[in-house]
């Protein structure tokens, strides 16, 4: 044949909604805290002032080392609109942990620690069956954040403090490829990436009295970047141009600045409050991009457009005897996503906290947390404005967690 | 003791909510009360069989659209819907296209031909099935077809013959087929092969397949068949003909296509395809629509006998047969429009739904995005047709039926749940 025809069939298929998990903040730092729905940053003055207070450490009279660790189980459901099917996530927990330890003289004017805690991380499996599946399959998201952390006292009642924040930043995430083999199952993405970012955490602490405080904190946002991370395409030969087998990608996901205050005072003898607010600064979320390193692979633009977003907690401490505390508390946690750009990996909306625990003293050197914490996603209809995936979303929270402390 | 009541109360607070989903019930089922879905039959062509990549095999005959609105229907109390489909031994049917490779972005088919349903080669004729069936879809069916007598037998068209028991006498029709089923809902999508026909053979009339139906004819016949599916009062949905020039079929091979393969395999830079029409040969514009096995006839640039290559030059233009030109496609849009009128009058004056099948294939023939996916009318990219570039995959077919259902919700007062389109495939790949 003289001329070859040709039709110039680029596989552009629609490229993969893969997004990150955000408006995930999980506040699971100190079962203490958990325990009265997340407020007490002013009241607690113990080794997670290191997260929460960072002034307040130096007030600590004594040294401690304490390991925390929790079995999140964050259940969401999903129901396209005008379908009468349901979608769940798969049962799956994670374990958001910490560690909190403190160096220094006792009763003197400085304190200085160090801090290993998850402030934001999720995982959420919907299968590769359920109607949302070019938006998320699942995904696995975990932010380790590493702080030294030093605290002065300026006088008795008014200390700072302060540390340097190092991330590391790993996400595994799976979504399916609209291209079909020949027994019709879509193709899949796994992208897996570590990355890291820096930061830093400072705040005051001032006691009016001997029962009045209040805390002042201002944790940085992180901007962790991923940089060669592994893109593994499973699709047929012939889309393997478009989706090369082993490919790499990079991103860059921001974690927000948060701004929080805290007061405690006492209700009777044996009864504590502790109010906490938080303004977290999740504007900067503005898109989420993957740039793959296949020339044709399309690279990805997710528009976020995170709002600013809020919490407002509270919890009372009740201490019935000497080596025994209970909590109780709650709190409203106003959501940085809006209604037209809700993903499925974190389904977000405004959400109700209530929470319980207790801490149990072993021995004069060893106690006991536990702490149980619920939250509810309330359920709202959203219209991606991006994948048009539509649907209603709901979601339950379960965290109980369990912390062992030793001073010395 | 204390200590151990702890941990047993932590372990027995794990275990008691590993349990708790959170539930949603946001869409209530209901069949609401002015339709009766117990005896639901689709009356149609090759788009209601489920007919898909130039074939009629089981594969497709399982996702055809109505089907999956029959399904549906069957979350609100509809009846049952059989489906004439072919055995497993017999699954590949008629036979159909697949995808053999896609070599420098250019597909490469093949036929497959294993494990066909012929029981005659010369006529072609099909293993019959003439149980009841509510799918009464006819691959080829026409509404002028539909009342005219012989079709149903070995001279005719072999999905109808398929369908009739031995014996049938010649005249039977398929409309009195079709209108004798004791239904009590109906889906009706007739008529696009009385344009389609005539516009996928570049508008060249060459029997009763390729004619194009008259308006006045459509007309007529239309209220005939209409009139007597509702005599009993019963309801049902009929479904407008999709703009012909909106599918792959004529839009994949355009003249930039052809001229950009031409140049690529030529010294000397060719800046005309020409295209023979009615009135003479010409030059090809961008209006002119070349149709897919164009691509694949291997015809363009291959010299005659006095050395002119096919279709470069006026003396050797591209066959009318391979192209709907710009005077044609205006007449057979101006048709389609013409018979959509009448359809939405027909529906009107019924009390009928409309499925307007046409407005949604314009919208995807930009592109869509539902259920976190994107379909459009790209060939073999865009999903939502199959490899013959007029027939539906089975997310075409979901779509479809989606179209269908929100008619039947709108205008009867239903709740017929919608169909997941992360459920059904687009194209597969070798």
């Amino acid at each position: 044949m003289m001329y070859m025809k040709k039709l110039l069939i680029t596989l552009l298929c629609a490229s993969p909604s893969l997004l990150f998990a955000q408006g995930s903040q999980v506040n699971l730092q100190s079962p203490k805290s958990v325990g009265m729905g997340g407020a007490g940053s002013a009241y607690f003055i113990d080794e997670s002032s290191i997260f929460y207070s960072p002034g307040a450490l130096s007030k600590m009279s004594h040294n401690a080392i304490s390991v925390n660790g929790n079995g999140v189980m964050f259940k969401s459901a999903f129901q396209a609109t005008g379908s009468s099917v349901v979608d769940h996530t798969r049962n799956q927990i994670t374990p958001p942990f910490s560690v909190f330890a403190t160096v220094g003289p006792k009763n003197t004017w400085w304190k200085a620690g160090i801090g290993i805690y998850t402030p934001y991380g999720g995982a959420v499996d919907w299968g590769t069956e359920w109607t949302g599946k070019y938006s998320l399959v699942s995904l696995s998201l975990r932010a380790i954040y590493i702080q030294p952390t030093v605290s002065f006292k300026l006088t008795d009642n008014f200390s700072i403090g302060g540390g340097f924040v190092y991330n590391v930043g790993s996400v595994d995430l799976q979504s399916a490829i609209p291209v079909y083999f020949q027994d019709g199952t879509s193709g899949l993405a796994e992208l897996k990436g570590t990355g890291t970012g820096t930061g830093y955490n400072v705040g005051v602490h001032y006691n009016l009295n001997e029962e009045f405080a209040i805390s002042m904190s201002y944790r940085s946002k992180v901007i962790t970047k991923l940089k060669d991370g592994d893109a593994k395409f499973t699709v047929p030969e012939a889309a393997q141009g478009t989706f090369p087998p082993d490919s790499k990608f990079s991103a860059e996901l921001p974690l927000p600045s948060t701004f929080a205050v805290g007061v405690t005072f006492p209700i009777s003898e044996k009864v504590k409050m502790a109010v906490d607010g938080t303004v977290i600064n999740y504007d900067i979320y503005k898109e989420l991009n993957f740039d793959y390193s296949g020339a044709n692979t399309p690279d990805t633009h997710s528009p976020k457009n995170y709002t600013k977003a809020g919490s407002i907690k509270a919890g009372i401490e009740y201490l019935p005897s000497e080596k025994l505390q209970l909590r109780i508390g709650g709190g409203y946690i106003a959501t940085p996503v809006s209604k037209d750009y809700v993903y499925p990996e974190t389904p977000d909306n405004n959400r109700i906290l209530v929470a319980g625990g207790f801490t149990y003293k072993m021995s004069p050197k060893f106690d006991l947390t536990g702490s149980f914490a619920y939250q509810r996603v309330l359920p709202r209809e959203a219209n991606n404005v991006d994948s048009h995936l539509s649907g209603t979303y709901t979601t339950n929270i379960y965290a109980p967690g369990i912390g062992l402390t030793y001073k010395f | 003791m204390k200590r151990r009541n702890l941990y047993i109360g932590v372990a027995l607070a794990i275990l008691s909510i590993t349990a708790c989903k959170p539930t949603l019930d946001e869409f209530t089922p209901s069949a609401g009360t002015k339709a009766d879905f117990s005896k639901y039959i689709a009356i149609g062509n090759s788009l209601s069989a489920g007919f898909a990549d130039g074939g009629l095999y089981l594969e497709g005959q399982k996702v055809a659209f109505p089907l999956l609105i029959a399904e549906q229907l069957q979350k609100v109390g509809g009846g049952e819907f059989k489906s004439p489909f072919f055995s497993e031994e017999q699954s590949n049917g008629s036979g159909y296209i697949r995808l053999k490779a896609l070599v420098n972005g250019q597909p490469v088919t093949e036929q497959v031909a294993d494990k066909l349903a012929y029981r005659s080669a010369t006529p072609k004729l099909l293993t019959k099935y003439t149980d009841p069936i509510n799918n009464l879809g006819v691959p080829g069916m026409r509404m002028d077809m539909a009342f005219a007598p012989g079709i149903g037998t070995a001279a005719g068209n072999m999905y109808f013959e398929r369908l009739l028991p031995d014996g049938t006498p010649p005249t039977m029709n398929y409309f009195t087929y079709s209108t004798s089923q004791n239904h009590t809902f109906f889906t009706f999508s007739l008529g696009n092969n009385d344009v389609l026909g005539y516009a996928t053979n570049g508008a060249v009339n060459e029997g009763p397949t390729t004619s194009l139906t008259s308006t006045a004819l459509f007309n007529t016949l239309l209220n005939n068949y209409v009139t007597t599916l509702t005599a009993k009062g019963q309801k049902g949905v009929l479904a407008t003909i999709p703009d012909v020039t909106s599918v792959p079929y004529f839009t994949t091979v355009t003249r930039q296509v052809l001229l950009a393969a031409v140049n690529a395999a030529s010294t000397t830079k060719v800046t005309d395809i020409y295209i023979a029409t009615k009135t003479g040969p010409r030059a090809a514009t961008d209006q002119d629509f070349f149709v897919l096995p164009f691509s694949s006839a291997g015809l363009l640039g291959v010299p005659n006998a006095n050395k002119i290559p096919y279709g470069l030059h006026p003396l050797n233009p591209v066959e009318d047969k391979y192209v709907l030109d710009t005077k044609e496609a205006i007449e057979v849009v101006a048709r389609v429009n013409d018979f959509n009128k009448t359809i939405k009058s027909v529906a009107a004056s019924k009390g009928l739904a409309v499925a307007d099948v046409n407005a949604f294939l314009t919208s995807v023939k930009n592109g869509i995005r539902i259920d976190g996916l994107a379909v459009s009318a790209k060939y073999i990219t865009g999903n939502g047709f199959s490899l013959d570039g007029i027939h539906l995959t089975p997310i075409g077919n979901a779509l479809m039926a989606n179209v269908f259902i929100e008619a039947i919700n709108k205008t009867y007062g239903a709740q017929v749940p919608r169909l997941n389109i992360s459920d059904f495939r687009g194209v597969k790949l070798p």
